[in-house]
């Protein structure tokens, strides 16, 4: 077992194909993932002879913000990505352009290992970190497969001159969070010609568990049906559980490394339910829905309130009351003008009652994401240079 | 600005009510998020803007805004 950096990856792609093809298990790590390498070399201590060969592994914080390395077997992967080949019609594509980290499991499955498979032309960029390149990079795509997590899309309208498109875009994914609906409009005129899916999964299922394209739902939280080879139930608490042929097979972090069996049922970490005609809709994380007096608050629904009002991010953060009451705190970015924050708080008193309200109204320049685009809430609730533009006083 | 103004602005930005719904004859029926919560969120309020510290026996037994520059006013913070 070794370790292989996203760095070395980047200068030399070739890396990542010589290290699947051999036999041993490599750990493909971020160089910005910000633990320290012994923590990972001590989890590789404690894998099994069975883990050794034959495997990769991806390290994930998620939404959680705790390290965990997940374990997946090859083949296992190598199917998934031929089944997303099938069910998302990527025959027509014939490249794919990265702007995501390799490391993260959604790329590294949906593109670099898809087009390893099917002989497609792989176009890394250093994402919006040279912007000028990522305009580059889709201004000269030709059939081409991009994947996208919607935090990404203010960084499109920060840095892509307005009427610039992309027509060489034939398929455009979403996940690693909510589909960004509400900025429909703004997606189409950017990627006029691509055909758009919303994808849904979890670490653990080393990504994908479901699929939608988006004529199939105009709503956010509809992520569609299972792919074949994928199965889904609510469980006791309303979690989503699946048990998918593609998932991880072992995960390890700090509380050691535990194998997923077969047949297990694992939790996706969100609420869910299934609807009439096979789709599943998301009602939340499971750590986004709470009791605060006594009743349940979802975030997932409150931020649906706040972008009937807000155009821009929009997330929220956990915190107790004066009272020790556990609350949340919404912060928006970027900054938010007072009439825009009256709009946001005149839908919520139209809409929920006090206990739903946060405690507090922030707004914030940008907001602080993990390497792979989604929030990153830890650094939120810290973060310097916050505007406190209204609070519940409680 | 004065204490009338004050109140006002405290009660806009408590209850979230319109500016235009405000009167000083307002009471806690015609509020509807003049909720428990509401209560100590205003009381709380009228410390920080008035600096008195309503006790909750107070604040639970006010049924409007006229009782509230009445409390204000016995303790000498006036409203004319």
């Amino acid at each position: 077992m070794y370790l292989l950096n996203e760095s070395e990856v980047i200068r030399d792609i070739g890396r990542l194909d010589r290290a699947w093809s051999e036999p041993e298990t490599f750990v493909f790590l971020s160089d910005r993932s910000g633990v320290p390498i012994e923590w990972v070399e001590q989890r590789m201590a404690l894998f099994p002879e069975s883990f050794r060969e034959g495997h990769f592994v991806l390290m994930t914080s998620g939404s959680t913000g705790r390290p965990k390395l997940v374990v997946g077997l090859r083949k296992r992967a190598e199917r998934l990505a031929a089944a997303l080949h099938v069910v998302q019609d990527s025959e027509p594509a014939k490249e794919t352009a990265v702007l995501l980290p390799l490391t993260y499991c959604y790329a590294f499955v949906n593109q670099w290992l898809w087009a390893r498979l099917k002989g497609r032309k792989l176009v890394l960029t250093a994402g919006f970190g040279q912007p000028d390149a990522v305009l580059k990079t889709l201004a000269e795509a030709k059939d081409c497969l991009l994947c996208l997590v919607g935090a990404m899309l203010p960084m499109f309208a920060a840095h892509i001159p307005e009427g610039v498109s992309f027509p060489g875009v034939a398929r455009l994914h979403f996940a690693g969070g909510r589909f960004p609906q509400e900025k429909l409009g703004a997606i189409l005129r950017y990627f006029p010609n691509a055909r758009i899916f919303n994808n849904y999964g979890c670490a653990e299922a080393m990504p994908r568990l479901t699929m939608r394209s988006l004529e199939e739902s105009n709503e956010a939280a509809n992520i569609g049906r299972p792919i074949p080879g994928v199965e889904m139930k609510v469980g006791d608490t309303g979690e989503m559980l699946f048990r998918s042929e593609y998932g991880a097979v072992g995960m390890c972090d700090d509380g050691g490394l535990f194998a997923l069996g077969e047949n297990d049922w694992i939790p996706t970490g969100d609420l869910g339910e299934q609807l009439d005609g096979g789709c599943w809709r998301i009602k939340g994380r499971t750590n986004e829905v709470f009791k605060r007096f006594g009743e349940k608050i979802s975030l997932l629904q409150l931020l649906e309130t706040v972008q009937t009002q807000w155009r821009g991010q929009a997330a929220f953060y956990r915190e107790c009351d004066l009272s020790g009451e556990d609350g949340h705190v919404l912060v928006l970015a970027p900054e938010a003008t007072k009439g825009q924050v009256q709009e946001i708080l005149r839908a919520f008193r139209q809409s929920h009652p006090r206990t739903h309200w946060p405690l507090r109204v922030e707004s914030i320049v940008t907001m602080p994401t993990l390497p792979n685009g989604k929030v990153d809430y830890g650094a939120l609730a810290a973060s310097e240079g916050k505007t406190i533009h209204w609070r519940q006083r409680i | 600005m004065g204490n009338r103004e004050k109140l006002k602005d405290l009660f806009v930005d408590v209850f979230l009510i319109e500016p235009s719904e405000f009167r000083f004859d307002l009471t806690r029926e015609e509020v509807n998020t003049w909720d428990s919560l509401g209560v100590v969120s205003m009381a709380v309020g009228i410390q920080e803007t008035f600096g008195y510290h309503m006790r909750p026996e107070e604040a639970v037994a006010i049924k409007g805004v006229g009782d509230i520059i009445k409390v204000l006013e016995s303790k000498g913070i006036l409203f004319e």
